[in-house]
């Protein structure tokens, strides 16, 4: 156990105290605020240039309405009601007859004047819109632009065409005024989170309405964090062991510790590194998410799970790198290697989404109980605001606990042969060969 | 009392026997070489004795307790394949190999060493910026630093210049007074000669000398006459009873037909030049090793 030691110091304190190390560990949570911080002011701070419109309307009994609407709103929306200052462009409107007899002409030339950016985008509105259904060829509302589907324009002009063909269309009913205030009320589903009941003062806690944040944002952070841990501490294990093979250090050292005190002296050093970076970034979101006044984002209780799976994941992996190091001999077999190795570490990240999306359903379940998925899987699972039998975490606890065991046990066999074989190549067979047959 | 006892060992790589049936055993306290041609079997039997190696077969002993898997403790080893981190500074990488092999007084024995061995102006330096020569002296001092009971040197003299070789043997000799036992491997056959009490000599996986060097050479007999004259090797040639010159330039030593008479043949030397210096003697180690090992000059390619 001293020889452990003596080994993980070293290996902890080579890693955290170099200028790459520092340096990553402060620019990461940086990059990462500044990018959230860039994109807040990029949101806020909206184009304001004025922006130039060519409508067609075949109905024409649309143009009137939205001359009328955008200059309401180039009068009322544009500026601050408090400073004055503009925060929206205004909406300029040119109106133009069809060219019946060149249709495909006449938006040619438009697209040119979007092109030459002296409009933003060309409305036009089909001859049967007020009746949609009647006939399949006229009755749409085309919207041309550079951006297109991404346009956030295009839907004040979805919105008032609307509504106005709707106006129309209860006009011609005749229906009394009263009728008509509440016929086109719409009523937002919110959505919340369940309802609980404190066990300590037996006082029921009310639903909260459960927002992006709860639910996409908090399990994101945590697996992206829980995989960079990862990545910076139990995958540079691979080229590490290699080196000290190829650069014959573990010779020198194997006459001093057992193949298993080598290897679990530096997978230690990487669990090190790994929960000294977790610890830096969490208490760091802790702290600042306190400071701004709402500390009840971060789910506190979810801590101690994080931390555990977090450990027996570098340890699992950590074993497992350590161990496919020894087999190198050089920098290419670590090439080689380090993709299909990496794989179950990166496989859950392309999964994120559809177990966020649905992280009770079969999907989710299963890959949250097949140990190299289990640690990041159950923690977006456990993250987002649905509920999780709470044997799944224990039973993959459990399973994760055993796997990482299994894991060392091969990995220090695999180890204690490869590390003094030279010249072999890091193939599957030979794998087998020294986790099984020596 | 013996440190090491091995007893009938032997260890196999594939079809390669690379130490067949060894047994060996080292008195505590006395300096054993270890000698023999490349790839004749020495550090497999040294990495046997470490422990890095299992035998396939006999059994190890050390301090009378056998193999049981675990590290020794109290031994120093330096490998023929010489690896340090060159990324740390010289001072932690001795104070990490002190901490190792569970030290004491760390500082002050890195202080003493380095000093010793000229090395103190480069404590903080890395690794990397040492020359060969510094890093083979770095990597004895971490083998050394804790005066282990038992120091394995596999070739602790390649690479060295002649005051560094020097330094290191009087520090060899200074651990042995203080009570270690040393076991090292060279290639260098005077300086086996001059340092061991024992010899071992290992030929493609058999032992093939093991004693003192006196009980090596008598084996041989007074076989070997020394002779240095005006005309050199040229004059030897020809003359009867001579099995073989080894032509030193101003020195040939000369072995001797088993039938032949020494005097007969110093007597046809004085006939045809002057000779200033004659002696009849035991053959040197090196002429042992090359009788031994020369016969067949290929090397066997395991370890």
């Amino acid at each position: 156990m001293r020889k452990i030691l003596v080994l993980f110091k070293r290996e902890y304190l080579t890693a955290v105290k170099t200028k790459s190390f520092i340096i990553s560990l402060v620019l990461v949570p940086i990059i990462m605020a500044g990018s959230f911080i860039t994109f807040m002011i990029m949101d806020n701070n909206q184009d304001t240039t004025d922006k130039n419109f060519v409508v067609i309307d075949h109905s024409g009994i649309v143009a009137a309405h939205l001359e009328e609407q955008a200059e309401l709103r180039n009068e009322n929306a544009i500026f601050d009601p408090e400073t004055g200052e503009k925060v929206q462009p205004a909406y300029i409107l040119e109106f133009t007859d069809a060219d019946m007899s060149d249709p495909s002409g006449q938006l040619a030339e438009l697209s040119d004047r979007i092109r030459a950016k002296e409009l933003h985008a060309v409305i036009e509105i089909g001859k049967d819109v007020l009746h949609p259904g009647d006939s399949t060829e006229e009755d749409y509302i085309r919207y041309y632009s550079e951006t297109g589907f991404m346009d956030n324009v295009r839907g004040w002009f979805t919105n008032t065409i609307n509504n106005h063909l709707r106006q129309l269309r209860v006009e011609e009913l005749n229906l009394d005024p009263e009728v008509n205030r509440t016929l086109f009320a719409w009523t937002n589903i919110e959505a919340m989170g369940l309802a609980e009941i404190d066990k300590k003062t037996g006082e029921t806690k009310e639903a909260e309405r459960s927002n992006e944040l709860q639910s996409f944002l908090i399990p994101y952070a945590m697996v992206i964090l829980m995989f960079m841990m990862t990545l910076m501490s139990a995958v540079p294990l691979l080229s590490s062991v290699m080196e000290e093979k190829s650069e014959k250090i573990a010779e020198v050292l194997l006459g001093n510790v057992t193949p298993f005190e080598f290897m679990a002296g530096k997978v230690l050093g990487g669990v090190g590194v790994g929960l000294t970076v977790a610890a830096v970034y969490v208490g760091g979101a802790v702290i600042t998410v306190s400071r701004l006044g709402v500390g009840d984002v971060i789910p506190m209780g979810l801590l101690p799970w994080f931390f555990v799976y977090l450990l027996l994941y570098i340890l699992m992996v950590g074993s497992g790198m350590a161990a496919l190091g020894a087999t190198c001999n050089d920098n290419k077999d670590v090439q080689s290697i380090q993709f299909p190795a990496m794989l179950p570490v990166i496989f859950p990240m392309f999964v994120i989404v559809p177990i966020i999306s649905n992280p009770a359903g079969t999907f989710a379940t299963t890959l949250a109980l097949i140990p190299p998925f289990t640690p990041t899987v159950m923690m977006i699972r456990m993250a987002t605001p649905v509920t999780i039998p709470v044997w799944q975490p224990i039973l993959g606890l459990l399973l994760v606990l055993l796997f990482t065991v299994f894991s060392i046990w091969v990995g220090a066999r695999i180890f204690r042969t490869a590390i003094l074989v030279q010249g072999q190549k890091p193939s599957i067979g030979n794998l087998f060969k020294y986790a099984f047959r020596s | 009392m013996n440190i090491i006892e091995i007893e009938d060992v032997t260890k196999r790589f594939g079809s390669v026997v690379a130490v067949n049936t060894l047994s060996l055993n080292v008195p505590k306290g006395s300096i054993y070489g270890f000698i023999g041609p490349n790839g004749s079997g020495k550090t497999t039997t040294i990495r046997m004795i470490m422990k890095i190696f299992y035998p396939d077969g006999g059994t190890i002993k050390i301090n009378g307790k056998p193999h049981d898997g675990r590290r020794l403790n109290n031994v120093g080893y330096l490998p023929e394949d010489r690896g340090l981190y060159k990324k740390m500074k010289v001072h932690d990488v001795l104070m990490f190999h002190g901490e190792l092999g569970g030290g004491s007084d760390l500082k002050n024995k890195i202080a003493y060493w380095l000093d010793l061995l000229d090395l103190s102006d480069y404590a903080s330096k890395k690794v990397e910026t040492l020359s060969k020569g510094m890093r083979q002296k770095l990597q004895f001092i971490a083998t050394v630093m804790n005066e282990p009971e038992l120091i394995i040197l596999d070739e602790p003299f390649s690479g060295l210049d002649p005051v560094n070789a020097e330094i290191l043997r009087e520090s060899i000799l200074n651990l042995q007074k203080k009570g270690s036992t040393i076991i090292f491997s060279t290639h260098d056959m005077s300086m086996a000669e001059k340092m061991c009490d024992n010899i071992f000599m290992i030929y493609k996986g058999e032992k093939v000398l093991d004693g003192t060097l006196n009980e090596i050479q008598d084996q041989y007999g007074a076989d070997t006459m020394v002779v240095q004259s005006t005309g050199g090797e040229a004059i030897l040639q020809g003359i009867q009873g001579i099995e073989k010159i080894n032509n030193f330039g101003k020195l040939q030593e000369i072995r001797l037909r088993p039938e032949a008479n020494p005097q007969q043949i110093i007597g046809e030397i004085l006939k045809k030049t002057e000779v200033q210096k004659f002696e009849i003697t035991k053959p040197s180690l090196n002429d042992i090793f090359i009788r031994i090992a020369a016969p067949e000059r290929k090397e066997v390619n395991h370890a």
